[in-house]
């Protein structure tokens, strides 16, 4: 079983390597974005609450830094976890039928949606030093994969149950109201009371803790953020080995 | 031509609506980025150092939401009908008539998207200069049809070619008139539409020069998405 699996995982990461376009612009992307963001904003002071009732005074142009990055791997990660699946259910059927079981494909698949999450994490976190230093930079890390390691999963979930273009415009729509308004303290001091319920809501919190405190209070976002991700991961592989499985 | 073209536009409208929940994001993005991330647009426009008005960037949400929404479709009409269209056109419809039906069912939904985002646009803040709001918003969804099919026509992987739309989107939006105190990219591909409909969202009409040149983009983009959907219908030998 292992050495199919490690096969499975070794030809989905050939496949990806065959398109170095997808690699290039999983770098271009996010380095673009985030230093376009902080290079445009001016240093507007402004104030934001961050978990545990701590109230820091900042600028624009470091939330804007820290909050595009948080956007960026969102919907770059779901935008992988889309097509990656996509691919899966066109492929992953023969290799089914072929002997493997259901799981080991889906293992394969997740991982390599894994490595461009820990790459499109990477660049946003190396660009992001580049140009503001985080107060805390364990936090503001551990929060931007945990957007990615999210939305990588809603993408994945979009791109198993979704034709292609609905799931793209599903994924645009909900990075940019959940991030890129209700949580984003650019807009609001704190996110508003019903912004709990959407998946950015603690890793995003986690995120701008790590970005603007220099002490943790974010006990709470990182546990909800673990449960989010614990919920879509198990519906992520659930539905793609039922999707995969071949009856009969 | 055209006798011939419709119809086949009209069940290559109803391959891309087929799934509801397509139709639902194409009516519900549009008003969403009008009526809720307009409401913000004015505060980031200030934050990054343009003079953009809360009027204004409401009417600059909508062109963004038709050009995102028609670039996306077009990119995907011709990647994923790549294969469907050769055999369409071998078997007698003709390179030429595949792409017009291409072009001209991309027109018609970008058409409805343009229409959603200038109807909540209008309803929701008014507009000085509707026909104009209504043209350049248009003009955007036409730039981005050309780019989308563009992409469509070189790139055949899904994943790539939408992460590249997503790139030219980014630098187009940030390099936008009046969003940016920054001149690094000044040409960029819906500049002149973005004038009309900045001046059109503020009440105000707009030169002779803003009008021709989204004229000349919006044409050559249609010019080449036509060529684009040509090129991937075109059998190979």
């Amino acid at each position: 079983m292992l050495l199919r699996a490690r096969t499975a995982t070794a030809m989905a990461f050939r496949d990806q390597e065959r398109r170095p376009l997808v690699l290039i612009l999983l770098v271009i992307i996010p380095a673009y974005v985030i230093t376009r963001s902080i290079a445009e904003t001016l240093p507007t002071p402004r104030q934001i609450g961050l978990p545990g009732g701590v109230v820091v005074t900042t600028t624009m142009r470091d939330l804007h830094g820290a909050g595009m990055g948080g956007l960026v791997v969102a919907f770059v990660v779901a935008l992988v976890g889309v097509f990656v699946m996509q691919s899966a259910l066109e492929g992953d059927r023969r290799l089914v039928l072929a002997g493997y079981r259901p799981g080991e494909t889906v293992i394969a698949r997740l991982l390599v949606l894994s490595a461009a999450m820990a790459l499109v994490v990477a660049v946003a976190a190396i660009v992001t030093a580049l140009n503001f230093t985080a107060a805390s930079w364990l936090p503001m890390i551990v929060g931007l994969a945990l957007i990615g390691m999210i939305y990588g999963a809603i993408g994945a979930l979009a791109g198993a149950v979704l034709d292609k273009l609905a799931a793209t415009y599903l994924i645009l729509f909900l990075v940019m109201t959940d991030l890129g308004v209700v949580q984003s303290p650019m807009f609001h001091t704190t996110p508003g009371s019903l912004a709990v319920l959407l998946p950015g809501y603690a890793p995003s919190r986690l995120m701008y803790e790590g970005a603007f405190s220099a002490s943790f209070h974010a006990g709470g976002e990182l546990a909800l953020s673990f449960a989010w991700l614990a919920v879509l991961s198990i519906g992520v592989f659930f539905l793609l080995r039922r999707a995969v499985r071949v009856s009969g | 031509m055209l006798s011939v073209a419709l119809p086949t536009s009209t069940a290559f409208i109803r391959e891309h609506l087929r799934a509801p929940l397509t139709l639902v994001l194409l009516v519900a993005i549009p008003v969403f980025f009008v009526l809720i991330f307009a409401s913000v647009l004015g505060e980031f426009a200030e934050a990054l150092g343009g003079t953009l008005a809360s009027q204004s960037a409401t009417a600059i949400s909508a062109g963004w939401a038709a050009a995102f929404l028609s670039g996306t479709l077009a990119f995907f009409q011709v990647s994923s009908s790549r294969a469907a269209d050769r055999r369409l056109a071998a078997a007698g419809l003709g390179p030429v008539r595949v792409a017009v039906s291409r072009i001209v069912a991309a027109l018609a939904i970008g058409i409805t998207v343009s229409a959603v985002a200038f109807l909540t646009l209008w309803l929701r803040s008014g507009i000085g200069h509707p026909f104009h709001a209504a043209v350049a918003i248009f003009t955007f969804a036409a730039i981005y049809i050309g780019i989308g099919a563009l992409i469509g026509a070189f790139v055949k992987g899904q994943l790539e070619g939408s992460l590249l739309v997503v790139l030219v989107f980014s630098v187009d939006a940030f390099s936008g008139p009046q969003m940016t105190s920054n001149g690094l990219v000044s040409v960029t591909p819906t500049r002149n539409a973005a004038n009309l409909l900045i001046a059109a969202g503020g009440g105000q009409g707009s030169p002779g020069g803003d009008w021709i040149g989204s004229a000349a983009v919006a044409l050559g983009a249609l010019a080449v998405a036509l060529a684009a959907f040509w090129f991937s219908a075109r059998t190979r030998t």
